[in-house]
């Protein structure tokens, strides 16, 4: 068992030769679902490499979360990961695979592709514009492609959910946080030279800053 | 020149003497001078025979189809096929173009010479509408087998496809 990332809830009372816990069912229960996720591992493309599977290897390490019982099959996952595209041939599997998971089960959607059609939302004949289209959501890890951290956030998300019984109740409901319209008053042009600015900012590199850098780097590594 | 990181028994031939080979053997292929690697237009009508020969002839053995693709040029009403050809045994490259009409897109297969072509061919009939003559199982590959339409012509639409807002 990984990292419990809080008590179990409910109150310890000492007795002369042992102790009672005083607490909940739904609680005990709740808290034990969120600190076994055995999640199905539904990659499609670039996302399954880069999230996915980085966070399952050794450095990021999902096991730390008692979430590295990846499961192929769908009768033996409570957690589908969906990490990709999602095409309109791809689109009823997902469905039949979320259809066989037993309840209670959630969803994790990583990727701008799986929560909204990403890079591939105009002009593309095949790609559905989101995963939620398919099947409801519970947590949407944003980026192309997130970061393994992003995974791990969404994950420890999602098991605060459960603890707190937020998870999707209803199939079908869809909380979506992605805005399909820009805000009112910003222009797509406004939205790029913004981004522009940023990439020129962060893409300037101090060559003298970066030496000296990567000179205590080299000094720390003979250490 | 092109490198091969295979085992290489026979002789690698540099682009000049390739293309000067080739035209031997089909009087009709155009080098195409605007390619990084060593490149050939080839009319229809010589195609096949052509790709037999560079499969067997023994300075050539060109054994290898690493991909098959196609360009739509809607503006000059044709659909252009693209060989790449790999020879493992020599160690060199060589790309092959061919013609169709785009309002009537038939080409022979070319199954009988490298077996592959039938998945590569398959995925060209899918996406771009193209007819190979001979294939033995000519379906749908990616898309479902009741699609309408050849997604990667440049004149496809349809009511799923979104514009992007200016
Ligand atoms: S969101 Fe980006 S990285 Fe992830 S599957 Fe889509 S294109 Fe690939």
């Amino acid at each position: 068992m990984g990292l419990v990332t809080d008590n179990l809830p409910g109150a310890l009372l000492p007795l002369p030769g042992g102790g009672a816990l005083l607490t909940a069912i739904d609680q005990v229960v709740n808290w034990s679902r969120a600190n076994s996720l055995w999640p199905l591992t539904f990659g499609t493309s670039c996302c399954a490499i880069e999230v996915m599977m980085a966070t399952g290897a050794a450095r990021h390490d999902l096991a730390r979360f008692g979430a590295e019982v990846a499961r192929p099959s769908p009768r033996q996952a409570d957690l589908l990961i969906i990490a990709g595209t999602i095409v309109k041939k791809m689109a009823p599997r997902l469905r039949t695979l979320w259809e066989q998971m037993a309840e209670p089960r959630y969803v994790i959607a990583t990727g701008s592709c799986a929560i909204s059609g990403g890079p591939f939302l105009y002009h593309s004949y095949t790609t559905i514009r989101g995963a939620d289209e398919v099947i409801p959501v519970d947590v949407y890890v944003p980026g192309c492609p997130p970061r393994p951290e992003a995974l791990l956030y969404g994950l420890l998300t999602l098991q605060k959910m459960i603890r707190e019984g937020t998870t999707l109740a209803r199939p079908g409901e869809v909380r979506k946080p992605v805005l399909a319209a820009l805000p009112d008053g910003m222009t797509l042009h406004q939205v790029r030279a913004e981004i522009a600015e940023l990439v020129q900012e962060t893409a300037t590199v101090d060559r003298a800053a970066a030496a000296t850098v990567g000179a205590s780097y080299a000094s720390a590594s003979r250490v | 020149m092109a490198t091969s990181l295979l085992p290489v028994s026979g002789q690698a031939l540099d682009a000049q003497s390739l293309v000067a080979k080739i035209q031997k053997l089909c009087p009709a292929a155009q080098l195409r001078p605007d390619c990084d690697r060593p490149a050939v237009k080839v009319p229809l009508a010589h195609w096949p025979v052509l790709a037999q020969q560079l499969f067997a002839s023994a300075d050539l053995l060109f054994d290898l189809l690493e991909t098959h693709t196609a360009i739509d040029w809607v503006q000059t009403g044709q659909i252009e096929l693209v060989y790449v050809l790999t020879s493992l045994q020599c160690g060199h490259h060589l790309t092959v173009f061919v013609d169709v009409a785009r309002d009537n897109p038939v080409a022979p297969s070319l199954c009988a010479v490298w077996p592959i072509a039938q998945w590569q061919e398959r995925e060209v009939f899918d996406l771009f509408g193209v007819h190979y003559t001979d294939h033995p199982d000519l379906r749908r590959l990616f898309l479902d087998d009741d699609w309408q339409g050849f997604p990667l012509r440049k004149d496809y639409a349809d009511d799923f496809m979104l514009e992007r807002p200016s």
